[in-house]
């Protein structure tokens, strides 16, 4: 009976043109948005560079040398502007740093005066303002403290002994300035970054994966309450009246609106990995058995979440009020919408209880982190039981629903 | 048959079925006749193991409905009232499907569903989705779906409801042939004509109570009804109308060209006809209006058969 009411599902989803445009076109429509505002292209797979302007009116070997150091920071890329267009383009948003080093700068250092450099910036960019200050702050540092030294060493020679010769002091502080660069204390000193995750050939980039398993989990979310709705429209078309006039138990009714919202959930999210790999080179063969295993834990919560909310429901129309707004709320908290990363740690606490959240992460595991199967067991564990909460909930719910729907 | 002794249900304070007795024979077409909310559906709803019961007793082939129902409903079809239909998708694929869950295997389903689709005059259209159906249409393979299990009894919800008369005239047909197979049909309306036509026991329900029940002639008589002569006239008098009432002692309402006559029986209108002709009224036109089901509704609660 189960296997009657999945192919009869089946034959009534694929026939409708609405709902297959739904859950198929638009999730994908979706994720190429999300796709390219986070730059998951294949042809911008690279780090998006920080645009710093600049301006060198010093020309000294110090104001060169730290554009020389800031050349080599391969986050950013600098354009020589002359300060009016710089300005200009902060102004209009267009750039997002100018860095201008003033005539003077290095016989500023020397007389260790206040230093004429400034770093403008568009205020509305916060987030990118942050790494270039970090960036720019840091190699000012280390391309003038070594000069700074020297002064320093010199200055206190001259005060404090007087009566040595200046060719004598100036051998000290040549000595002094060797000595630090043949230690390359700035190398040594240096925090050593080490990434924990596997460093894999064909890593995902972390904004596709953000893109895809987000709105993917989420689109999945309301597609399959869309298509569990079904379940109601029989119940207004009294077709599931006379389901229950024939001799099948409604547990088994249930089942089988389950496995058909479960099927339709796996060719969906299938066919999202597989867009997403032909489009964005999202690399979905890394782990094959932990990204099949993870993708039926998903449908299988998603599909019981459906079933949960039809069961609840009690019409088409309290069913699609309801279902967008505790899916968006699911969605919003669960990291959906916005890496979970960026959030206040209230909300990423919050987030566990959402299903986006375990689905997300799980894809976060396969794609970013690079966590074996047995890694990732306690996310899918954690899906079903949720898919399991979820249907031990709706079927007592639907078998009282069908009690009273003939009264 | 089917036997139902002191049947009740109640949704709350209101009763739906109050202390009902029914017997139905097999090889029938036993109508239910009522308006609406009078518990027709509920009745048919709790025979169909639908509905729970409050008190009473069901036998359907001498088996007690509560402890058999299983077995019960593999005997029973089913038409409901709404069409209860997938509208996208095809005749044949409804039926594929109904059939599959009343339990008939793949293979008699196959020769089931043509011949039935063949005795509902749709074989050509077993393909075309239901939504290009007509109304008509879909109500007769409404009528199929419930037949495909091949049932001994089959319950009819107004079946006919919102239907152009020659679908209904199709449909009435294709109920005879049923009942002529040996199907044993409770059919439920609230049109008398329906009734009339096909059934051969009425029963009349209104509050959840059977307030009649026997063959259209026997409940004629139970009521003891009369017939209306309609006579279309010339224009006629006040005085000769008066004339006509004190000579036929018949109760007699008129206006300006017609004149109506309420008499028992046919030998009266013989005496109406020569009064006429004495009193030189010209006739136009006869009409003889016999009682119906609706009048004996009218009789037996006050009210309207469509109220």
């Amino acid at each position: 009976m189960i296997h009657l009411i999945l192919k009869k599902d089946l034959k009534l989803f694929f026939s409708n043109k609405k709902s297959v445009t739904l859950t198929f076109l638009i999730p994908i429509i979706l994720i190429s948005l999300f796709a390219f505002s986070f730059g998951g292209t294949k042809k911008s797979n690279k780090i998006k560079k920080i645009e710093l302007l600049y301006i060198d009116n010093d020309l000294s070997t110090l104001s060169k040398s730290i554009i020389n150091e800031l050349n080599e920071v391969k986050e950013l890329q600098l354009t020589l502007q002359n300060k009016i267009e710089a300005e200009k383009s902060l102004k209009t948003g267009k750039k997002i740093g100018f860095l201008e080093i003033q005539n003077g700068f290095q016989d500023s250092i020397n007389k260790g005066s206040t230093l004429p450099i400034a770093l403008k910036y568009d205020s509305s960019k916060p987030f990118e303002y942050g790494i270039l200050t970090s960036i720019v702050t840091g190699k000012l540092m280390n391309t003038l403290a070594p000069e700074i030294q020297k002064i320093k060493t010199k200055k206190f020679l001259d005060q404090s002994l007087i009566q040595m010769a200046q060719s004598q002091k100036n051998k000290i502080v040549e000595e002094i300035s060797k000595s630090n660069e043949d230690n390359n204390t700035s190398n040594k000193w240096s925090l050593k970054t080490v990434p924990i995750i596997k460093e894999q050939s064909k890593k995902g980039n972390l904004g596709l994966i953000q893109a895809v398993a987000g709105t993917a989990i989420m689109m999945l979310l309301f597609s399959i309450s869309g298509v569990g709705g079904g379940l109601l429209e029989e119940k207004e078309s009294g077709t599931l009246k006379r389901l229950m006039y024939a001799p099948i138990r409604p547990t088994n009714i249930i089942m089988g609106k389950m496995a058909a919202t479960f099927l339709i959930s796996l060719l969906q999210l299938s066919i999202m990995f597989v867009f997403s790999w032909l489009v964005f080179d999202l690399p979905i063969f890394t782990d094959i058995p932990s990204l099949i295993a993870l993708t039926i834990c998903v449908a299988f919560a998603v599909s019981s979440f459906g079933m949960f909310l039809v069961a609840i429901a009690k019409t088409r129309q309290q069913l699609q009020n309801l279902s967008t707004i505790i899916i968006l709320v699911m969605s919003a908290i669960g990291g959906s919408m916005v890496p979970i990363f960026i959030m206040p740690s209230i909300m990423q606490k919050m987030a566990v209880i959402s299903l986006n959240y375990w689905g997300i992460q799980g894809y976060y595991d396969i794609f970013w982190r690079g966590l074996s199967f047995s890694e990732i067991i306690p996310k899918m564990l954690i899906l079903c039981f949720i898919g399991l909460i979820m249907i031990s909930i709706s079927i007592p719910l639907f078998k009282k629903n069908i009690k009273t729907f003939t009264n | 048959m089917i036997s139902i002794n002191n049947l009740s249900k109640s949704y709350g304070s209101l009763k739906a079925v109050d202390n009902l007795n029914l017997t139905i024979n097999k090889g029938e077409i036993f109508g239910l006749l009522g308006p609406n909310g009078a518990g027709k559906s509920t009745t048919i709803q709790i025979l169909s193991s639908l509905q729970s019961f409050d008190n009473g007793e069901v036998f359907i082939n001498n088996k007690c409905l509560k402890k058999n129902y299983a077995d019960c409903k593999k005997i029973i079809g089913v038409v409901p009232q709404e069409i209860s239909l997938y509208e996208d998708l095809s005749a044949y694929d409804n039926l594929l499907f109904w059939g599959g869950i009343n339990g008939v295997s793949k293979s008699e389903l196959k020769k089931r569903i043509e011949s039935i689709l063949k005795l509902i005059g749709l074989s050509n259209r077993k393909s075309d989705l239901i939504k290009t159906y007509s109304g008509g249409m879909k109500r007769r393979i409404n009528i199929a779906a419930a037949l495909l299990h091949n049932p001994q009894i089959l319950f009819m919800d107004e079946p006919t409801t919102g239907v152009d008369p020659q679908s209904r005239n199709k449909i009435f047909d294709i109920i005879e042939t049923l009942n002529k197979q040996g199907i044993t049909i409770v059919y439920t309306t609230h049109y008398m004509e329906e009734v009339e036509r096909l059934c051969n026991t009425i029963a009349i329900i209104d509050s959840g109570k059977i307030i009649a029940e026997g063959t259209k002639e026997e409940l004629q008589k139970k009521c003891n009804l009369t017939e209306t002569v309609l006579l279309e006239v010339q224009d006629i008098s006040q005085e000769k109308i008066d004339q006509l009432q004190q000579l036929t002692n018949l109760q007699i309402t008129s206006t300006a060209k017609k004149i109506m006559i309420e008499c028992v029986s046919h030998k009266d209108l013989q005496i109406i006809l020569n009064h006429c002709s004495e009193l030189d009224i010209s006739i136009k036109n006869i009409e003889i209006q016999k009682s119906n089901l609706e009048s004996i509704f009218l009789q037996l609660t006050g009210k309207q058969l469509r109220d």
